[in-house]
């Protein structure tokens, strides 16, 4: 068995002239919760339908679970579970009966079912509406159902495509335990979002598409460290010599330095940790009263990777 | 992967169907509607195709005079009604009637002493089809009156040797091959429809990413669509059987011809639907590649009486083979060469290539984003 959940060895999707998805390679660890990110139209959804089987590679080998995509993807399809972006529920049904035939295509066994919805229902809120139409559900309430739906087969990995798209705060809290409880439990996962505060909040590993390119794979926090810019303001007394401000600004690694209302600005890029030499500095020439860091976030990480231009 | 799962899988697909479809009302309105105008709009043609409406003025009521009506009644050509001349002249020129036939005084007399009788033909030819109907139809019963009233005089007659067992009327002849139009417009309409909402709603995604194999999922769609079409089908057999008086020969072989007809054109739609993708482009291509056959598959005689190009066509659609299988089930004969085995054997086809064609596109689904 495969220490890897899933496998993207040289990928490329292309849709005529169009390239959706270039030479990307990405490993999925078992356990892991792997988050796909990039503006509208960067590939993370052709990734995740090849990832599914429901998309082929123009080119490059999909690997799920140890098993070749190209050529083994139905015998595959009962350890996966998808939560698709446009949830793909029969609204004219009722949840219960989403459920049932989901768990007929899933050849779940009858034993024991009803106990499993039930669990399931219970667990994403849905247990008294269970006899609904899903059509009378809010957005967030059809995404758990299909978050339910997904888990009802017992996946060994998961994929959800935006699973918070349009969905209410309170929703969208509720979702990211049920993900969080998925890695409790060791199973995989792989989400693609727009929202940055929610990969930071549920994904062990990131990856950042543009333009169907692979442009940075890390930790949340390696990522903010590499990518993000961290801020130290400084406030001194007495006011030092216009001198201290030059000096600052050729220290390895300071991008930026601005003073304003008693308090100097010291913007650091990526990686560099230049606080130490900062203080030392300064201190030279003056008394510092006050020091504050600003760690970068992940917003800033994004926009400085994949440009502030407008996607379609 | 199981037998068991197959199984499971048939069941609950068309398990699934059913349910979704009693929720559609455009689905209902598709399956109720467009066969019940189908047997309404060609009942009315035949109808009024078949029959001249024409006014008889008798200014003898002698019992030649009668006789000659008589044959003009049974000719099978005219609708007709006697009235007096003032009320025949205002209904031809209100466009009522397409002709009045005028019996002349001293009818009987005349035709008694051997002199000549001129009949008045006042005829509304507004149109050849039934002018000419008139025109043929008034000397055919001159012919006949008067080897009925005279068999001494006329001595040709025609020896009538029948193909048939028994002579079937055009309305109930029709109405079969309305009830087969029926069965394969709704069903592959119906079909279409099932097929294209799983793209339009993007269920086909939970379809298409679970284990299920194609050709269950394809055979489901079939069985579920089927067992919805079976109500307008059986409504319109009800009426045909019941209000036309077209009855069955064969009702078991009716009842299995019905089956396999709406399971090939179930099948059919569904393959379409399957390509197609929605429900807009679906519907309207489903009816306009369906009418045309259905006029070119035999519905009003034989389809080879049609010509060889048409005839041709016919051979290639599931229609023909069903309106000859049908004809056999209600009135006992094979309207045109192939047997009833060769008409199933051909429609059976249909329905596998189509659920095998469908499985192939279903495994062929790609998703592209």
């Amino acid at each position: 068995m495969t220490d890897y959940a899933i496998e993207l060895t040289g990928v490329s999707k292309r849709f005529g002239n169009f390239t959706a998805v270039s030479d990307l390679t990405l490993r999925v660890a078992q356990g892991e919760i792997f988050g796909l990110l990039g503006p509208n139209g960067s590939g993370k959804t052709t990734t995740i339908n090849m990832v599914g089987g429901l998309s082929q590679p123009s080119s490059g080998q999909v690997s799920v679970l140890g098993h070749d995509m190209a050529s083994d993807s139905r015998s595959m399809r009962r350890s996966l579970g998808s939560v698709p972006q446009e949830t793909a529920l029969y609204e004219e049904l009722s949840a219960e009966a989403n459920l049932r035939f989901h768990a007929d295509l899933f050849d779940v066994a009858r034993h024991g079912l009803e106990q499993r919805m039930t669990h399931l229902l219970e667990l994403v809120g849905l247990q008294d509406r269970r006899r609904s139409r899903v059509s009378t559900y809010s957005g967030g309430m059809k995404r758990r159902l299909a978050l339910a739906r997904a888990l009802l087969h017992d996946p060994e990995l998961l994929y959800l495509d935006e699973p918070t798209l349009g969905v209410d705060v309170q929703s969208r809290r509720a979702l990211w335990d049920y993900i969080l409880d998925l890695k409790q439990q060791g199973k995989t996962a792989l989400i693609t979002t727009n929202y940055l505060e929610e990969a930071n909040a549920l994904c062990d590993r990131i990856a950042i598409l543009d333009h169907g390119k692979l442009v940075a794979e890390d930790t949340p926090s390696n990522l903010k460290r590499k990518y993000g810019d961290t801020v130290i303001d400084l406030v001194l007394e007495p006011w030092p010599e216009p001198e201290l401000i030059l000096q600052l600004r050729k220290l390895t690694g300071v991008a930026d330095v601005t003073h304003a209302d008693g308090v100097i600005k010291v913007t650091v890029e990526g990686e560099h940790s230049v606080a130490g030499e900062v203080v030392t500095l300064v201190t030279r020439q003056s008394r510092l009263v006050g020091i504050n860091q600003h760690q970068p976030n992940l917003e800033e990480v994004f926009l400085s990777l994949t440009g502030r231009g407008l996607r379609d | 992967m199981s037998l068991d799962h197959d199984l499971r899988v048939i069941r609950a697909t068309a398990g699934n169907d059913i349910r979704v479809a009693l929720t559609d009302r455009l689905f209902f309105l598709t399956g109720l509607i467009i066969p019940f105008n189908f047997l309404l709009v060609f009942i009315l043609f035949a109808f009024s195709g078949g029959l001249a409406p024409t006014a008889v003025v008798m200014e003898d009521n002698g019992p030649l005079a009668q006789q000659f009506v008589a044959t003009m009644r049974n000719s099978h050509s005219f609708r007709i009604h006697v009235t007096d001349a003032a009320r025949a002249q205002r209904e031809i020129e209100a466009g009522g009637i397409v002709a009045v036939v005028t019996i002349p005084p001293r009818f009987d007399s005349d035709l008694q002493s051997g002199r000549r009788v001129e009949l008045p033909v006042m005829v509304n030819n507004l149109q050849t089809d039934f002018t000419n109907d008139i025109r043929r139809a008034i000397p055919l019963a001159i012919t006949n009156f008067y080897a009925a009233a005279y068999p001494d005089q006329v001595v040709v007659r025609t020896r009538e040797v029948d193909v048939q067992a028994h002579d079937t009327d055009y309305v109930p002849y029709l109405a079969v091959s309305v009830v087969v139009a029926a069965v394969l417009i709704t069903g592959i309409l119906q079909g279409a429809i099932v097929a294209a909402r799983e793209y339009e709603t993007h269920t086909i995604k939970e379809l298409m990413l679970s284990p299920a194999p194609r050709w269950a999922l394809a055979a489901g769609k079939v069985i579920g669509t089927l067992t919805l079409n079976m109500v307008a089908v059986v409504l319109v057999t009800l009426v045909v059987v019941f209000l036309v008086g077209a009855r069955p020969t064969h009702p078991i072989e009716l009842i299995g011809l019905a089956l396999l007809t709406m399971a090939a054109s179930v099948a059919i739609g569904i393959l379409a639907g399957s390509l197609l993708r929605r429900r807009q482009a679906a519907i309207p291509l489903s009816i306009g590649i369906t009418l045309p056959l259905f006029f070119m598959s035999g519905p009003f005689g034989p389809a080879n009486w049609l010509g060889p190009v048409a005839g041709a066509i016919a051979f290639a659609s599931p229609m023909f083979y069903a309106i000859e299988a049908f004809q056999h089930a209600f009135h006992g004969y094979q309207t045109a060469q192939p047997s009833l085995t060769a008409d199933v054997v051909v429609l059976v086809g249909f329905a596998v290539v189509s659920v095998l064609a469908t499985s192939w596109v279903l495994s062929r689904v790609r998703v592209d984003h």
